[in-house]
């Protein structure tokens, strides 16, 4: 079997027939790493010792026909934000070069005890902060369709990794867009559970009102698996639910998803975004229509100060989360005469430019005097956003919109100007604004044959870039929308 | 618009020493930031209830004891220290 045929459905189906077995998988995955990742810089570091390890103790069970779970095996990519005991979790940030993890995130415990191989730590923007990974101290990383162009970010390590096959599926997190702008880009299925789905001890937090850690992954099916491996309430997460996700979750009865009603919302459709892209997502709404599904046109009337709400209270909380790289009990220290220096030294070598840009908004908004004019009037907004989405869901059970407003761009074209690199994830901000689980699919042409071939001679550049679409959940119904995407993805396939 | 003067206060709260120059383009792009956020200005928030974290739910809280999940192996956090006496944390003076 080939690795760019993988999909965590295959790899178990494979394990469990004998096919091949899971350490002969991860030697796969490395050789093929070896020579891919030159190229697209995914990953910041490997973990073949513990990888063998885990992967011998699938095959141990898989010869001794014990019971195995459905991730059993399978070859993963963690973001490099997750902590993995042992292993490092910088961040992508120089302040944490050093850095080794002393624990496992829940996360990585429930995947370690579930058998799945972790392959390494994927790049990232620092500290989660950025929609290109061109933020990461340490490398950039580039889109397996076009080495050209960002593979997005925050979790464009992840993202990358999964489309270009150095691995079945990865874990990334999501504060403002980071797991879906980025699979849009890479044209793979990214999924942000509902906020207090899934646990986040062990992930180094950046905006603690909006971080949530989601899956990466081939096919609509395979989110759901991985998702239903890493949800649930956890004692070390005092925001995380337990929140009742039945069977549905991974087998959606289509007579039931059939009813679902689908809302669309104008304000997604403005100016601004690429005409190719919203050619390619009306193919989708199409698509989800011939499904049976009822498709309604809608309104979020704030959805315009989603971006500077976001922009007020992210900051806000990242000024306070990263207070603790100070150099004081991690990191890379630099030398001083006293404590205060120190702490200044070492944040002035240790931070990048956007993070950097962030703390300083953040401790702006905050600060005496600007706080009312500022923070308070965001969460008052952000009630407001909240509020559009709660009245959407009287009407409609899902909301389609498009994940990105233009397709991946090139490498450095928005470093200069952070404003535009911020205007990236306008149509995935409000859904972490309001808590919401939402997932992007790559969007797959339905109409083939030579008409299309002609059509696209014009458009060279951008032929193989690939689009998705984005789902938008009522919370805790994240079978709505994987539900809708499985049978989608069946259609299209 | 941003003044120098704001953005060294800012700096010092933040503790972030500042380059010759980062000053400017710092200054620039938090100048550019903040403009775009007076589009806020013209929401009518009047008597909007703020939304102070992710979830309307409330936290959870629990018995302060010690759970063998919550177990960190605290040889593990001492080992990350970027520097130790005796296995203790050492710091610089604090003047």
């Amino acid at each position: 079997m080939h690795l760019h045929d993988l999909t965590i459905k295959k790899f178990h189906d494979g394990l469990l027939k004998k096919e091949f077995s899971a350490l002969e998988m991860t030697q796969s995955f490395f050789d093929w790493i070896e020579k891919r990742d030159k190229e697209v810089g995914a990953y910041l570091s490997l973990n073949k010792d513990l990888a063998v390890r885990q992967a011998e103790e699938t095959d141990l069970k898989i010869a001794k026909n014990m019971p195995v779970s459905m991730m059993a095996g399978v070859p993963m990519a963690i973001k490099d934000n997750l902590l993995i005991e042992g292993l490092p979790a910088t961040a992508a940030s120089k302040i944490l070069k050093d850095y080794t993890a002393s624990y496992d995130a829940t996360v990585i415990k429930k995947l370690k005890s579930a058998g799945a191989v972790f392959l390494g730590k994927t790049n990232m923007d620092e500290f989660a902060m950025g929609s290109s990974t061109e933020n990461s101290a340490f490398q950039k990383t580039k889109n397996p369709h076009d080495l050209t162009r960002v593979p997005g970010g925050s979790s464009g390590g992840s993202a990358a990794a999964v489309a270009s096959h150095m691995a079945v599926a990865a874990l990334g997190s999501d504060t403002g867009g980071s797991i879906r702008q980025p699979a849009a880009f890479c044209g793979v299925v990214g999924l942000k559970p509902t906020y207090g789905a899934v646990s986040r001890f062990g992930v180094i937090a950046m905006a603690s009102s909006l971080d949530q850690i989601g899956p990466f992954t081939k096919t609509v099916e395979d989110s759901a698996i991985l998702f239903k491996e890493i949800l649930g309430q956890d004692g070390l997460d005092s925001t995380s639910v337990n929140a009742d996700y039945g069977e549905e979750l991974l087998n959606p009865k289509l007579e039931n998803i059939k009813k679902l009603k689908v809302g669309i919302p104008e304000e997604y459709f403005v100016e601004g975004l690429d005409k190719e892209v919203a050619e390619k997502v009306d193919e989708a709404i199409k698509a989800i229509q011939s499904l049976g599904l009822e498709i309604k046109k809608i309104s979020l009337p704030n959805t315009k100060y989603a971006l500077s709400c976001y922009y007020i209270i992210m900051p806000a909380e990242v000024s306070s989360n990263l207070e603790r790289f100070d150099g004081i009990r991690y990191g890379t220290r630099q030398k001083a005469e006293n404590l205060l220096e120190l702490y200044k030294k070492n944040r002035e070598a240790g931070f990048g430019a956007e993070s950097k840009r962030r703390i300083l908004l953040g401790t702006f908004v905050l600060s005496s005097g600007y706080y009312d004019a500022y923070y308070a009037k965001a969460q008052k907004v952000r009630r407001l956003i909240k509020e559009d989405f709660d009245r959407a869901f009287k009407d409609v059970d899902v909301i389609l919109t498009p994940v990105t407003p233009t397709l991946p761009f090139k490498i450095g074209e928005k470093t200069s100007d952070p404003l535009s690199m911020y205007l990236s994830d306008i149509f995935t901000i409000p859904v972490n604004l309001a808590g919401l689980p939402a997932v992007s699919i790559p969007i797959k042409s339905n109409v083939k044959g030579p008409a299309e071939g002609e059509a696209r001679q014009g458009r060279q550049m951008s032929k193989d870039l690939p689009v998705g679409f984005q789902l938008i959940g009522k919370p805790w119904r994240e079978a709505d929308i994987l539900g809708i995407g499985q049978y989608y993805e069946k259609l299209s396939r | 618009m941003l003044t120098k003067k704001d953005l060294a206060h800012l700096a010092e709260l933040a503790r972030i020493e500042l380059k010759e120059g980062e000053e400017q383009k710092l200054q620039k792009d938090l100048g550019a930031i903040l403009d775009y956020f007076q589009e806020l200005k013209s929401v009518d928030t009047e008597n909007v209830a703020p939304m102070t974290g992710g979830t309307e739910l409330k936290s959870v809280v629990r018995e302060d004891v010690i759970s063998p999940k919550s177990k960190v192996k605290s040889q593990n956090g001492v080992e990350a220290f970027p520097e130790t006496k005796n296995g203790y944390l050492k710091v610089p003076p604090v003047f």
